[in-house]
């Protein structure tokens, strides 16, 4: 088996849809930006890159024909690299990094930068062409329930109250306010031009959210839930990218190794309570490294929504000290593509700069499924 | 002078930022200054903040968010060189002399040569602010006199001086009728000009009279509002919408400003019980409470009255007094009715009614000026000399005499006349020399109701009529009941469709001058049907309405509507239909169906997917344009303005937007008249639907609606309806519909809601109580 990296990470900043800085920004503009940023920033020579592999949730209007194919052209990146757009939905930048660590465990390429982007102002979630079956409606409606429905049935069925929600996203969010206060995002971001001035800080942070303010909320999704705006993550704009290589590549070219990828997975669960793929696909992922939950020094787990990291953590037993040091999705924004690649360049920079052995980045996805990947000290 | 391009406006209070806003309505570029703010980085907070609020007052003084980013804030310290380029600076700043005085010195060093000046002031003499300027100033001032709020009152009251150019009032004349939409009314430079010299009396001696004569605060509402055509908000009502404490100012202005003798020196008197009220903070619906307030603490909202001896609240009774049902008999009968509140109406008109007639020509040059003024500036449906003449000038001028009061002249000299008359088909007044004048419109102004005095309609029934507005034009009015939508109106539509061809006319405007262009289909007769099982019945009137719908769309001749107001349901389908819309800017529209537990079956379905499906700025595919029509109709989404309904595609791009009501008319005429010209109807179009896959997608939403408490039951029932007319039915989207293939979902669902009983209970809440029935 060859040891593989995470050589590199960068991201735009994150705003939220339709009222943020990024509203007027093509999604494929974004990701062209932050790609240019990440390789200038590694020093990858960009000839020895296979493929863009971009996850994209919505690939349709402005996100539609193959956009990492264009992210390339647009990227300036050489005629040679290749591209190609992954949907597994919330899951989908995460995939890209699972997908090239396959390849070059295959021989298939030894560097590839695993991106992905989602402008939620310009793209709606669901699509402008929503057309889902209607016999598998009616035969299995819970294959196209909202995200907000499966939050509400994580909740219900881990007892999950609606004050252990709030206190969790005020967490979070102190915690981003934290470290974007100290400078510990600023490294990460790429700055983006609109209009003239430079976007170069994350939009949707309320560091000065409390209990008694999210207390006020009204329900978000069901008028006999728990689940409010504020337990949940916002509609955001953002790209994120990650450089992946085989780490004799990165040492051969001067590539400073963030992590090695201990293992993978993928998992399916049922979709009404997709909100706990994480446990699954974590178990598998944790397993396959041949570690347990204790052995993790780094956790990030994208905050769809506060019930359903809650029961994941709880379920899987996690250190809460360990979870989202950096604050996570509720805070910093969810633009559904580039999650799988913030959260595992965030736990790759994070065990790098907190010490320690593993980590795991690991999120839910819409239909009934959970990704995970575990990392370990390069 | 030059036509106005750019307004200042200097003062962002109510009536600046109003004003403000409603000329960035007009499309105007707008400066708008007012003092450094005291607090803060920000020099420019102050008009910052207005901004701000314009965008959440209500009812709204912007006709769409976006007219904000016409309004260019600033202040008075840092930008008065903002001015140089401004073709009119309104001064809406305190109502204190020196202030203004000092105001205007600044704006004279920096206005251009050209640039007019006007003042908002309510109650100083226009000399008074003009005494100490040069002349190049002098010339080139006036007042310009707005009515809160300034969007909808649509009286604005013009002043000149006597140095100012006859340019300058022309200029601002025209500005005030097409570019704000305002009806202007010429005044004297007397305090408080025209509506409020008369309104402060009315309000003066409608309060007095109701203290001294033991009236309760809903009895003289009752008395005041409907029976005399004021709002329903009558005396007490009103005093607490525009702040009871707003009111010693006022009269304490007026006091030291009217001349001797004023018979309003002799009604006024301090109210102590209303000083009180003031000072413990019941100012109106702004502070505490008012003569009413909207007690929250058993959990419910209960309205409460004041009484006014005892000063305590009780839960507001609907009053009985036999004069309110007698003025069903005409405001005589009000007046003479024995009870206390024929006898209180009496008093308030008798002197509200000789005051205004005492004033011409001091205020005003004529008697219609001054009804003008109180119909648009106090919404009142008729003016004093109007309600005069409803009551008959000799009968009020005798029983003024016998109760010992004075006749005013102007009383005595229309003797047994009355104050308007109509003479050979035109509307005249009374005049100061004792002759009929014509009541003369403005250039470009075409009424509708000045056609009807002068000409025979050519067709007619109870609901519509069919009338000759000249160059071979034919106008469909409505006048039903609040002009639903009936077989009447069908009736005299269908007529047209023959008449206009059969007798060489040209094209057909539909238009009335109802405040409401018209509330919807008449849904009395569907729920009448639907009680007796008349089904065969229900689905032919839905087709025969989509049939005459469909020949207006397709006639060999142009269609243009022209609606003011309220174009709800079928009232919105008809024009929607039409092939060109000329609407009032002040128009609403929406297809609300679902709140009576409806689809739109009239065509409104298909009409609103073609026009999406038509958006070229629109995401494309067979779901988008769906999605759009779903949501506005499933919402019964109403636009508040003419702008909202073009960001809706209630109206197309090429639909055009009239300021004014009075030109509505004219423009649609005229609208219809370019069409005329080699006129080719539209060809029947084939829509792209989705099929049952949009119709799950749509489905999913009703559900997460229901989920999360936005939508009842039966709104489920109704959008999974919605969504299969939507989604064109069992098409697959590979095929195209035809229309006629929509209207036949649309018929199907409205006939299958109709045989279901929370729908005939939505109809009959509806109908008792004007409000949707959320079952």
């Amino acid at each position: 088996m060859k040891d593989i990296v995470i050589a590199g990470y960068a991201r735009s900043p994150f705003h939220f849809a339709t009222k943020g800085a990024l509203t007027k920004v093509r999604p494929d503009d974004l990701a062209a930006h932050v790609v240019k940023g990440l390789i200038e920033r590694t020093g990858v020579n960009p000839d020895d890159v296979e493929d863009l592999i971009l996850g994209c949730a919505f690939p349709e209007g402005e996100q539609g024909f193959n956009m990492a194919r264009l992210v390339v052209l647009m990227a300036g990146l050489p005629i040679s690299v290749a591209g190609t757009t992954v949907n597994r939905f919330c899951g989908s930048s995460m995939q890209a990094i699972h997908m090239a660590a396959g390849a070059i465990q295959m021989g298939a390429g030894e560097v590839f930068i695993c991106a992905g982007v989602e402008s939620m102002s310009r793209v709606p979630m669901s699509g402008f062409n929503p057309m889902p079956n209607p016999a598998l409606c009616e035969s299995m409606p819970a294959a196209y329930m909202s995200m907000g429905e499966t939050a509400e049935n994580v909740g219900r069925e881990y007892a999950v109250s609606r004050e252990e929600q709030e206190v969790f996203a005020v967490a979070s969010q102190h915690k981003a306010g934290e470290a974007q206060a100290k400078g510990r995002l600023s490294d990460e971001i790429v700055p983006i031009a609109v209009n003239g001035s430079s976007v170069d800080e994350d939009g949707c942070l309320r560091p000065t959210t409390d209990l008694e303010g999210l207390a006020g909320l009204k329900l978000a999704f069901d008028e006999n839930g728990t689940v409010t705006a504020g337990t949940s993550s916002p509609l955001t704009d953002g790209a994120a990218a990650t450089l992946v290589c085989s780490l004799e590549y990165a040492n051969a070219n001067g590539l400073k190794p963030m992590a090695r990828i201990a293992s993978i997975a993928v998992s399916g669960c049922k979709p009404e309570t997709m909100g706990l793929g994480p446990i699954f696909s974590s178990r598998k992922a944790l397993s396959r490294a041949g570690i347990s939950a204790q052995d993790l020094d780094v956790i990030e787990i994208n905050e769809a929504f506060a019930t359903q990291s809650i029961a994941s953590i709880r379920d899987l037993e996690l250190d809460t000290a360990k979870v989202n040091i950096d604050g996570g999705a509720i805070a910093i924004g969810h633009p559904l593509g580039a999650t799988g690649a913030r959260i595992t360049g965030k736990a790759a920079q994070v065990l790098q700069r907190e010490g320690g052995r593993y980590a795991l980045s690991t999120q839910c996805i819409g239909g009934g499924q959970g990704i995970a990947t575990v990392l370990e000290v390069a | 002078m030059p036509s106005i391009q750019k307004v200042a406006v200097i003062g962002s209070g109510v009536m600046g930022s109003g004003i403000a806003a409603q000329a960035a309505n007009a499309g105007l570029e707008v400066v708008l200054l007012d003092i450094v703010a005291q607090e803060g980085s920000d020099r420019d907070a102050v008009t910052k903040g207005a901004i701000q609020r314009m965008r959440k007052t209500n009812p709204a003084p912007l006709m769409h968010p976006r007219n904000a980013a016409r309004i260019r804030p600033g202040n008075l310290d840092d930008h008065l060189e903002w001015l140089a380029d401004c073709d009119l600076v309104i001064e809406a700043v305190l109502e204190n002399l020196e202030i203004k005085k000092d105001l205007y010195s600044k704006i004279n060093a920096h206005r251009g040569a050209d640039c007019i000046v006007t003042s908002n002031t309510s109650t100083i003499p226009l000399d008074h602010l003009v005494a100490d300027m040069p002349e190049g100033f002098r010339q080139h001032f006036a007042v310009t006199h707005f009515f809160n709020p300034p969007r909808y009152m649509r009286l604005l009251e013009l002043v000149a001086g006597p140095d100012t150019q006859p340019e300058v009032i022309t200029t601002l004349r025209d500005f005030g009728d097409r570019l704000l939409g305002k009806s202007v009314v010429d005044c004297k430079d007397t305090p408080g000009f025209i509506a409020n010299r008369i309104g402060i009396l009315w309000m003066g001696v409608a309060v007095r009279f109701a203290f001294e004569d033991g009236i309760t605060v809903e009895e003289a509402d009752a008395v005041i509002g409907k029976p005399m055509g004021i709002p329903k908000t009558g005396i007490f009502g009103l005093l607490d919408l525009v702040g009871i404490d707003l009111q010693p100012h006022v009269e304490h202005s007026m006091l030291s400003l009217l001349p001797e003798g004023d018979m309003y020196r002799d009604i006024h008197r301090r109210s102590e019980f209303i000083e009180k009220m003031i000072a413990d903070g019941y100012t109106g619906r702004k502070g505490k409470g008012g003569f009413y307030r909207l007690n929250r603490s058993g959990g419910e909202k209960i309205k409460e009255a004041l009484d006014l001896s005892s000063g305590e609240y009780h839960p507001a009774k609907k009053p009985v007094l036999e004069s309110v049902e007698a003025a069903r008999g005409g405001l005589r009968a009000l007046v003479e009715h024995p009870d206390r509140g024929g006898q209180y109406a009496w008093r308030v008109l008798s002197h509200t009614l000789s005051y205004a007639a005492v004033l011409v020509p001091e205020i005003a040059d004529d008697i219609h000026a001054v009804d003008e003024a109180m119909k648009n500036g106090y919404a009142w449906k008729w003016g004093p000399f109007e309600l005069i003449d409803k009551l008959g000038a000799r009968w009020f001028a005798e029983r003024l005499a016998a109760e010992g009061m004075a006749v005013p002249p102007l009383l005595e000299k229309v003797g047994d006349g009355s104050f308007y008359r109509t003479q050979d088909g035109r509307l005249q007044y009374f005049g100061t020399d004792g002759a009929y004048h014509n009541v003369e419109r403005a250039e470009g102004v075409l009424l509708l109701s000045d056609i009807k005095r002068s000409s025979e309609r050519l067709a007619g029934n109870a609901s519509a009529s069919l009338w000759d507005i000249g160059d071979k034009v034919l106008c469909l009015e409505f006048h039903s009941k609040m002009n639903a939508v009936d077989e009447g109106i069908m009736m005299m539509a269908a007529n047209a469709l023959k008449m206009i061809p059969a007798q060489g006319y040209q094209a057909l405007v539909i238009h009335n001058e109802g405040t409401n262009f018209s509330v919807g289909a008449n849904v009395g007769l569907a729920l009448f049907a639907a009680n007796i099982a008349a089904w065969p019945i229900i689905t032919e009137s839905v087709k025969q309405g989509q049939d005459i719908y469909k020949k207006l769309k397709f006639a060999p001749f142009p269609v243009v509507g022209a609606p003011s107001g309220m174009a709800l349901g079928g009232g919105c389908e008809i024009l929607l239909h039409c092939d060109a819309i000329e609407a009032h800017a002040e128009t609403y529209m929406g297809l609300v169906e679902v709140g009576v537990g409806l689809v739109p079956a009239w065509g409104g379905c298909k009409e609103m997917l073609l026009r999406w499906s038509d958006n070229p700025r629109y995401a494309k595919g067979p779901m988008p344009a769906v999605s759009k029509v779903f949501e506005t109709i499933a919402t019964a989404t109403v636009a508040k303005s003419a702008e909202e309904a073009r960001a809706l595609l209630y109206l197309r791009p090429g639909d055009g937007i009239v300021m004014n009501r009075d030109r509505l008319l004219a423009h649609a005429k005229e609208r219809a008249l370019s069409m005329a010209r080699d006129y080719t109807p539209p060809e029947p179009c084939e829509l792209q639907l989705p099929g049952p896959s949009g119709e799950a997608a749509m489905t999913l939403v009703l559900n997460d609606f229901k989920r999360a408490g936005k939508a009842t039951d039966h709104d489920v029932t109704v959008g999974k309806k919605l969504a299969h007319v939507l989604a064109g039915g069992k098409v697959d989207p590979t095929e195209t519909l035809a229309e006629d293939k929509l209207l036949n979902l649309e018929r199907t669902a409205i006939v299958d809601l109709l045989r279901t009983s929370p729908t005939l209970d939505r109809i009959e809440h509806m109908l008792e109580t004007g409000k949707p029935l959320r079952n």
